[in-house]
């Protein structure tokens, strides 16, 4: 055999070599299998399963061999979706007053991120992330308040009325300092009637460029048509746009033209439900002009959580009971909320992306749901998280479905 | 003299007439559910009427007129408001703001259990008892510090029964008793100065006690020497703290039910750690059960095994107690046991207005222990609507209020 030859043959061994390690088959350590797939990033509507390798999304096609997994979850009965994104939440329990843990009104309602909307400014953060983010299960993220001390009060005298908390240059550095974790600034409950602290958080925005969240009281002087045609730029968010307190609708009931222009030039109306700010008589009639919302979000805190009960799917229910179709829901707390945050890595079933999967169940029959005027609309379908996988792990599962039954397990605690 | 008492007697007489006329003002009226009030022994279809905070009529036909709001219970089960004898909402590493997890199981009253020390009392009193709606009480840890993780929680040093005392004096109505947990220290200095605070003060001891081999401790010492009637062991169906059935015979340990009958209790205490179903199946199968319902409350408890109240009594009904025998345990017992009957934990006419209503639920349901192990059952417990201090504060089911097309262009309705 000639030395060419030689090396020819050696090449084509390598090559059969890693063929093998390539081909050799992967153990799944979890397969999701035969659920309703709705993974709206990827037009992926139907019947798929999904292997999980560490905390990746390994491989999602139809038909995936069992035998190749550690564990197998039959998910056929469910829709299964990318782990929902709050856009608007509050979780800075050791912080401002308001807020809630994050773990178990997240994960329980198939919420794998969930974006505390300013909370903490950038005097108290580093407390919210060593108290919080940093030990809690669920991807909690943050809009920086423009007031250092955060949501400490909007009354007579309330540190969210002072302007001088709101330093743009030491919200910027905190920004900087956590871009993996602060996705962008909040501003809110601002009293006074100037355009101070909208300035001052779209300033603050725009040096991080990060994203602007505005929560907005409309004064004499200072009205919500300004705001959203003048003073927020294309990509901040108005949050609340169903509130009472927001001129959307005109006496007739019909969507104002300054919000279909402000939706033209690029501004996004986030829901941020909470206690005061969704109201069937407002939203109702929204929706039936088509006026939909480019985000779902709870507002989720101690009072919201009470009888308008806003957890992610509850309020996704909501808008699922009044005129939106489950795949228009399900697109605004997924890949359109990671949109918004300019976060691609989050929103989606990715091959290769990391497994954060939510597991709903769409329940029929007759339910009722509270807005935050406490009156109900009566609805015949709802959603429930039934198992929610965080990076890989299954963290909620609420009928058992990858447990074992106690008595085929044979001894275990400390029975022999 | 003879006119005066004469004249007495008619103003009563006059008032008892009133009586029927003023209480018709309800703020609310719950009409037509299974009312199960175990400590009036009443298990029938009812209404229960609500005015100023306080229950005011428990009948058969009360009339609705001028009532505020009316709650049709119709096929629900009504009951107090639950009393969770072992929480955790402050201090704890895992201890979660009350609210959205209890008053969503029907749970209107829930007891810290060692959360807060006499040195971080106050803190607790600020931060969580005077914010949440649910009625937060303490179990305070003689630990000064309380529930902070070790080496503070084994620091016998800072088990002072006279200032831990003393701190309960200065809130008679909040600190409901004396909690120990965790100390893995030798001998019995925790429990002997938990014992001690409960004798200056008045109050129970609720013993959470890992037994160790080589603490020098020992269960039955614990439960027959250590601990006074009245005093409560929690984690019964835990097999790492006190083994109430016996690993070797899978029987309840003899000293167990000799403990039981001088008076000390047995809280379940269900917890993420502490509710095995080997454990629960076979204590259940000699008639051994918790006295006291409660949840060991916090973050891991809740995701895991899920375990509120609603979720522990449907776990007791599969274990063979029936729903008033599990209403009881988790309302009148656990009142008496801190003292707090008749106040809460009845139906009583002056009782607190905390109401829980639920539906019993059928379907196939997964029940999961501390092993993440699971038990299905064919029906639950399913909280829809808890009113505390008079207010609804959970209604799953919109039975409190109207629908929204009714209601104009409301701001709060009524």
């Amino acid at each position: 055999m000639s030395g060419f030859l030689k090396v020819f043959r050696g090449l084509g061994l390598l090559a059969l070599a890693l063929t093998a390690v390539a081909e050799q088959p992967v153990i799944y350590d979890l397969l999701l299998k035969g659920g309703q797939v709705v993974d709206l990033k990827n037009d992926r509507n139907g019947r798929f399963d999904i292997a999980i390798v560490g905390d990746r999304i390994h491989r999602v096609a139809k038909n995936l061999p069992a035998a190749r997994a550690k564990k197998v979850v039959d998910v056929s009965d469910y829709l299964v979706t990318p782990g929902l994104i709050d856009l608007h939440a509050h979780y800075d329990v050791t912080g401002a007053g308001l807020s809630l843990n994050p773990d178990h009104n997240s994960l329980r309602n198939g919420v794998t991120t969930a974006v505390d909307a300013g909370t903490s400014g950038w005097k108290g953060f580093e407390k919210f992330k060593t108290n919080t983010i940093d030990r809690a299960q669920t991807r909690v993220l943050a809009l920086l308040n423009i007031v250092g001390a955060g949501m400490y009060g909007s009354g007579e005298g309330g540190p969210e009325n002072d302007v001088n908390q709101m330093d743009v240059d030491a919200a910027v550095t905190m920004v900087a300092k956590y871009p993996e974790t602060i996705v962008g600034i909040k501003t809110a409950h601002y009293q006074p009637s100037d355009w101070e602290a909208v300035d001052r958080a779209v300033k603050a925005a725009e040096l991080s460029n990060t994203v602007l969240m505005v929560d907005f009281h409309p004064k004499p002087g200072r009205s919500y048509e300004d705001l959203i045609l003048k003073h927020m730029k294309p990509g901040n968010i108005h949050t609340h746009f169903y509130g009472r307190l927001t001129p959307q609708l005109d006496e007739n009931k019909r969507v104002q033209d300054y919000m279909w222009k402000a939706r033209q030039r690029g501004i996004l109306f986030d829901v941020g439900h909470g206690s005061g700010s969704f109201w069937f008589r407002i939203a109702v009639p929204a929706i039936k002009q088509g006026f939909l919302p480019d985000t779902i979000s709870t507002d989720i805190h101690k009072s919201s959580i009470m009888l308008p009960h806003a957890t992610l799917t509850n309020v996704m229910s909501k808008f699922l009971n009044i005129g939106m179709t489950l795949e228009q829901v399900i697109e605004r707390t997924t890949v359109n909320t990671a949109k918004s945050i300019r976060r691609r890595d989050l929103g989606h079933l990715d091959e290769g992306g990391i497994a954060d999967i939510a597991v709903l169940e769409l329940e029929r029959g007759r339910f009722a749901f509270l807005d935050s005027g406490r009156a109900k609309h009566i609805g015949d379908r709802r959603l429930t998280a039934v198992l929610t996988v965080r990076a890989g792990s299954i963290v909620w599962d609420l009928k058992g479905l990858a447990a074992e039954e106690f008595s085929n397990v044979g001894p275990y605690s400390n029975f022999k | 003299m003879r006119s005066r008492a004469h004249f007495g007697n008619r103003l009563l007489i006059i008032l008892l007439v009133a009586a029927p006329v003023a209480a018709q003002e309800y703020d609310l009226l719950i009409q037509g559910g299974r009312v199960i009030d175990p400590a009036n022994e009443i298990d029938a279809v009812m209404d229960v009427a609500v005015a100023d905070g306080k229950i005011v009529r428990v009948a058969k036909g009360v009339t609705p007129d001028g009532a505020k709001k009316v709650v049709d219970a119709s096929g629900a089960v009504v009951t107090p408001g639950l009393i969770d004898l072992h929480a955790h909402v402050y201090g704890y590493s895992g201890s979660i703001f009350p609210d959205d997890t209890a008053l969503y199981a029907g749970t209107t009253t829930v007891v810290d259990c060692g959360g807060a020390g006499w040195r971080t009392f106050e803190e607790f009193k600020e931060t969580v008892i005077d914010v949440a709606r649910t009625r937060v009480l303490s179990f305070i840890n003689i630990v000064g510090l309380g529930m902070i993780g070790e080496p503070y929680e084994s620091d016998v040093a800072d088990m002072d029964s006279e200032k831990t005392a003393a701190k309960m004096a200065e809130h008679p109505d909040l600190i409901v008793g004396i909690k120990t947990a965790h100390f893995s220290g030798e001998g019995w200095p925790a429990i002997d100065a938990s014992v001690k605070a409960g004798e200056l003060s008045g109050k129970p001891v609720i013993i959470d006690d890992k037994i160790f081999s080589n603490t020098g401790r020992h269960s039955r010492e614990k439960l027959l020497d250590k601990m006074r009637p009245g005093d409560m062991h929690t984690h019964t169906f835990n097999d790492r703290q006190v083994e109430i059935v016996s690993r070797f015979t899978g029987q309840v340990q003899p000293y167990v039910w000799e403990a039981r009958k001088r008076g000390v209790l047995f809280d379940l205490g269900h917890g993420g750690g502490s509710f095995m179903w080997p454990v629960a199946t076979r204590a259940a199968a000699e008639g051994f059960y918790p006295d006291t319902i409660s949840t060991d409350l916090h973050q891991s408890s809740i995701m895991g095994p899920k375990s509120d109240m609603a979720n522990c009594i449907t776990k007791m009904m599969s274990l063979g107690m029936d729903l008033p025998d599990a209403i009881r345990r988790s309302t009148v017992a656990p009142a008496k046991a801190i003292s707090k009957f008749p106040e809460l934990g009845t139906l009583s006419e002056g009782s607190a207005a905390d109401i829980a209503v639920f539906r019993i639920e059928e379907g196939v349901f997964a029940l999961m222990d501390a092993w993440k192990k699971k038990r299905l059952v064919g029906k639950r417990l399913a909280p829809i609507l808890t009113v505390r201090a008079g207010a609804v504060v959970v209604d799953r089911e919109g039975l409190s209020v109207p629908e929204w097309q009714e209601a104009g262009d409301y701001v709060r309705v009524p």
